[in-house]
């Protein structure tokens, strides 16, 4: 529950997203990020279905490495 | 910033003489540091113990009661984080003991990922009430206010459990053993509500505290943080997650917790009442408060009203005082497949991430006094 992932914007809709991460598409609110002007192709960092901060392209990318090490982990233990 | 391997070496580089004890208070950071064996790479003097890190875990058990109760007695849809439905309470024999064996008796209850799908189901069906049972600290409540804020429909109701992580820390500190020499804070939570939240440890404790992320390298750079500073003596806050940590931090998301909630001083299962660190719905938003519409269905004469399961250590693991493996039904009694207390129910439960981890020996015979006397 408490684990936020980062995630590509995919499409914008007011104050609802489409988002990407790993294939996997998640509608995700940007109402409490709405003072940031974000745009297709941004990433944020969501959390239960809402983006609660936005994250550089690269730091997306090294958070994934980790989440598909623990991934990897839990699926043998 | 530089690798895991760089920070692990400087740490094996410290010459440390007596024991340091680094308490993380959230369940991401024990998941990362079980994951990558970060125990068994660190030098021996360094203790990593895992603290009040788990929502579910410390979420009332009178309040997980209630839910259960409203599901079965009212004519509701209850939604609830998955974790909450299969945590335990201590109902008499025969009656539904989680919202899970609430459903299966029949009443309607649907696990959800996230408050907008709370949204949805209220909206496919106005006729209908529909209560979302809220627990979870600030990174999980904010959504739940930002949903209000934005405006829920008029059939959905809250049943909000909502904590602060700070407070728990800071009861900690000022009890006669906290148990711990420095801290790293949780990124997350620093990220919604600023990092300037944890500064108190520092100036009020004169503890090192550094925010960590959740890859093994700002997390090791937040342990070479805290060790560097006890042994130089200089005292800081680091952040050593400043890409998503920022000074203020979620403004907005702040003041949209101020305006839907307020604080007050609320129960944690196990531990009792923490001073300021519960969310309740302010009066504004009193017709979506699922405690202001409907009668209390709270049962003080139940048995162990409030209280873990019979034999469960939850609490202790909670507040750091024993290590997982040393309840004595850790991995025997209790596994994640048959979880006696919500510890090994959670995902961020200490008991599942170490047993998830690989950790299977029950320590119970071997166990030490309360660590607080090491
Ligand atoms: S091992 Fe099970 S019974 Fe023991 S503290 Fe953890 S959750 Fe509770």
């Amino acid at each position: 529950m408490c684990l936020a992932v980062p995630m590509k914007i995919s499409s914008i809709d007011g104050f609802l997203c489409v988002c990407e991460a790993r294939g996997i598409k998640r509608e995700v609110s940007l109402f409490m990020l709405q003072d940031d002007s974000l745009k297709v192709g941004d990433h944020v960092l969501v959390h239960v279905g809402y983006a609660i901060q936005k994250v550089s392209d690269q730091e997306a990318a090294e958070s994934w490495q980790l989440f598909d090490e623990m991934l990897a982990t839990e699926n043998t233990a | 910033m530089k690798d895991a391997a760089h920070w692990l070496d400087a740490l094996r580089d410290l010459d440390i003489a007596t024991p340091i004890r680094i308490m993380n208070v959230c369940g991401g950071h024990e998941r990362s540091i079980s994951v990558a064996g970060l125990r068994t790479a660190l030098p021996e003097k360094i203790e990593l113990i895992p603290g009040p890190g788990c929502p579910v875990c410390i979420c009332p058990e009178e309040d997980v009661y209630e839910a259960i109760q409203l599901a079965l007695h009212e004519d509701i849809t209850l939604v609830a984080f998955g974790d909450m439905l299969r945590v335990p309470v201590n109902a008499p024999k025969r009656e539904p003991r989680s919202l899970e064996q609430a459903k299966a008796a029949g009443a309607d209850i649907r696990p959800i990922a996230s408050p907008t799908e709370a949204v949805r189901i209220a909206n496919s069906d106005p006729a209908r009430t529909v209560v979302f049972f809220a627990a979870g600290f600030e990174t999980t409540t904010a959504p739940v206010a930002a949903m209000l804020s934005e405006g829920a429909p008029k059939n959905l109701l809250v049943l909000l459990s909502g904590r602060l992580t700070w407070p728990a820390v800071a009861m900690l500190l000022e009890s006669e053993a906290p148990g711990f020499d420095a801290l790293i804070a949780p990124g997350h939570v620093s990220t919604v509500m600023g990092p300037e939240e944890w500064q108190f440890v520092v100036d009020k404790h004169g503890l090192p505290a550094a925010i960590a992320g959740f890859r093994a390298d700002t997390l090791l750079a937040a342990m070479y943080s805290v060790v560097e500073q006890l042994q130089s003596g200089r005292r800081a806050l680091d952040n050593c997650y400043p890409e998503v940590v920022r000074p203020g931090g979620n403004t907005l998301a702040r003041r949209q917790l101020d305006e839907v909630m307020q604080v007050y001083d609320a129960n944690w299962r196990g531990v009792g009442v923490i001073p300021r660190s519960g969310y309740r719905l302010r009066e504004k938003y009193a017709a979506h408060d699922s405690r202001r519409v409907f009668r209390s269905y709270a049962d003080e004469s139940r048995k162990r009203v409030g209280e873990m399961p019979p034999g469960c250590d939850c609490a202790r693991v909670v507040l750091g005082k024993v290590y997982p493996n040393e309840c004595r039904l850790y991995g025997l009694a209790c596994t994640p497949r048959k979880p006696i207390g919500p510890c090994m129910v959670s995902d961020e439960g200490a008991c599942r991430i170490w047993w998830s981890s690989g950790y299977r020996e029950n320590r119970w015979e071997g166990r030490r006094q309360e660590k607080t006397n090491v």
